[in-house]
């Protein structure tokens, strides 16, 4: 039997364990099923456990190393992936009642990168219906219902990566696999004490992943530490043809060992002090302790300010425009009224009403916004601020009164396609993890990684977790 | 008289009159015509923040709802409806912000068009993906 802080390890370190053969790939595998299937209907952390198949992959795993084959530090980690990720032969619900029964017959780009590499697939990590795309007022937008924040089973994991927030804060595997389209990869790791990497857009293929915005949606780890997120960035990044919206080979790979370091030359960190207008008091104290961290470990720290301008009605114009394409069927159909939350059943009918000229406006916008954005990363190599400027939410909240809050950085994230991580930094005194985020510029990744991985170096808040008994 | 003619017309004037007739503006506030399976709840109260919206983004947003409950109406009750409508008017808020915006003509929208040049370099009859291969011709 595996004692409980080995489960709560980094890969970099299970993988240190697996390579030296001090750790056997089947015998973490086992205890992190077991862990899921005591812990995981607590939390609704899971769509579905896959032990049959996780088992003979770790067994597979185990086969390899000891025959010598060794393939690096994802060989035999358990993960989990969010349920929009096709899985060959496996139910892949998108949360929603409409798709529960749906079973592709081919693996999504991400999970056969994944299998390439031999982790080992613990199970498909719960989500909010559609990823949220139609609208969702409660927690328990989700086929799985709401899924519960370890750290306070009374408050929520923020969504839509809602199981694989909850999935890696509990230590129910190594990582797991989450996507964003705007915020469901930060606002998750932010709420549940997790890194989460949101990579440049086009860096990871999003074939076999349910498509909410084409030009949107991007695909990241959540996992223990920033390096953890590194590491499973450079094995699931990479062009790939069967995507047409991946970056070209050479823009689109990423190539990590730890002794490079990243780049060897300490970042400039711009500031986003007024990027919230309001703090919960738990949240302000974190991150002005944050921020007096950040000097001392990059060669600048300045206060700036995002460019002003209609960037959230940008994005929100593109997301409704592009949801009512791709779930127009389900929308004009009624089948829409299958959701579970009574916002999400009619949310999407407006989208139909965006007119073409409108959304080429909010296009011909964002490409304003892109060169503004890559005139202010002159000045710094990544922004910084606080994730959110509230900590988990109780379950109960209505999520259209509770967490409606202006969110410009979030937009104009997503809106560019900019890479960013979210890494916890502190607990308000309700202990609830806050979050920190870094953002880069498009294409670099390395410097949000890097960003993240030298707070981490001075800080030890990713160390922390729940007392789940 | 052109028959052709003659509907083209129609189809012009029908589109806007649709969108006109949907909403008419009268002092001190806006009245709405009611077609079929229209909205039936909150008529006299406008969505929170119709206000700061100018009178033809009001009307707009009154036509595009309307529009929306021609086609769909009978699936909602009056709760959805007073929800679509104020997700309507909330759109509006922002069509009116993205259209203030300052754009040259020559400002492009951010996506473009990847022609599929890779096409070019592959032969013109190669089978698509999972199709039986021909037969070899049997050797005698």
């Amino acid at each position: 039997m595996l004692k409980e802080s080995i489960l709560y390890e980094s890969v970099g370190e299970l993988a240190k364990r697996i390579e030296s053969k001090q750790l056997s790939p089947v015998e973490l595998t086992e205890a992190y099923l077991e862990r899921s299937q005591k812990f995981g209907p607590r939390l609704n952390a899971y769509a579905r456990l896959m032990p049959v198949e996780a088992l003979d992959q770790a067994r597979a795993a185990e086969k390899d190393i000891h025959r010598g084959h060794y393939r690096g530090p994802l060989h035999g980690i358990p993960y989990a992936a969010k349920d929009l990720l096709a899985v060959k032969g496996v139910q892949t619900t998108w949360g929603a009642k409409p798709f529960a029964e749906q079973v592709f017959d081919y693996n999504a780009t991400v999970i056969e990168h994944l299998k390439n590499v031999g982790a080992v697939l613990l199970g498909k990590a719960a989500m909010i219906e559609l990823a949220g795309g139609l609208g969702y007022n409660s927690a328990s937008a989700s086929l799985e219902g709401e899924t519960r924040n370890p750290w306070d089973t009374s408050c929520w994991t923020c969504g839509s990566s809602s199981g694989s927030g909850a999935i890696v804060a509990a230590g129910l595997a190594g990582f797991a696999i989450g996507t964003e389209t705007w915020g469901s990869i930060l606002c998750p790791s932010a709420f549940c004490g997790v890194s989460g990497f949101r990579p440049t857009y086009g860096r990871v293929s999003r074939r076999g992943a349910m498509a909410l915005s084409y030009s949107l949606d991007k695909i990241g780890p959540m996992a223990r530490s920033a390096e953890d997120c590194t590491r499973i960035f450079a094995a699931i990044a990479g062009h790939d043809p069967l995507d047409r919206s991946t970056l070209a080979v050479d823009r689109a790979a990423f190539t990590y060992s730890p002794a490079s370091d990243l780049k060897k030359h300490s970042l400039r960190v711009g500031w986003l002090a007024n990027l919230w207008k309001e703090y919960e008091p738990g949240v302000a104290k974190a991150i002005q302790a944050a921020h007096k961290v950040l000097p001392k470990h990059f060669a600048l720290v300045k206060d700036t300010v995002l460019p002003e301008g209609p960037w959230e009605d940008a994005a929100g114009v593109i997301l409704q425009a592009e949801v009512a394409s791709s779930f127009g069927d389900l929308i004009r159909s009624g089948r829409v009224k299958e959701l579970r939350d009574p916002q999400g059943r009619i949310g999407g009918y407006a989208n139909l009403s965006v007119s073409g000229g409108d959304f080429t406006t909010a296009q011909r916008v964002r490409e304003i916004l892109q060169k503004k954005m890559d005139a202010l990363f002159e000045s710094y190599d990544v922004l910084a601020a606080a994730t959110l400027p509230a900590p988990a939410t109780p379950l109960t909240l209505d999520l259209s009164k509770g967490l409606s809050f202006p969110d410009p950085l979030g937009a104009i994230g997503n809106l560019c396609g900019l890479p960013a991580i979210s890494v916890p930094c502190g607990f308000t005194e309700k202990n609830l993890p806050v979050g920190l985020q870094f953002v880069g510029r498009a294409g670099d990744d390395a410097s949000v990684l890097q960003a993240g991985q030298t707070f981490q170096h001075a800080t030890e808040w990713h160390r922390k977790h729940p007392n789940l008994s | 008289m052109n028959k052709s003619k003659v509907q083209k017309i129609n189809r012009r004037e029908f589109a806007q009159r649709a969108a006109l007739l949907s909403a008419a503006i009268v002092p001190g506030g806006i009245v709405f015509s009611k077609p079929a399976a229209a909205v039936t709840a909150g008529d006299a109260q406008l969505p929170e923040g119709a206000e700061k919206l100018t009178a033809e983004s009001r009307v707009e947003a009154e036509a595009r709802f309307q529009q929306l409950m021609s086609q769909y109406g009978t699936r909602f009750d009056a709760g959805e409806q007073k929800s679509i409508r104020n997700s309507c008017y909330s759109l509006q808020r922002s069509l009116e912000k993205l259209r203030a915006f300052q754009l040259e003509n020559g400002d492009a929208p951010a996506v473009y068009l990847k022609p599929l040049v890779e096409r070019e370099k592959k032969p013109q009859s190669a089978p698509a993906a999972g199709a039986a291969p021909t037969a070899a011709p049997k050797k005698p």
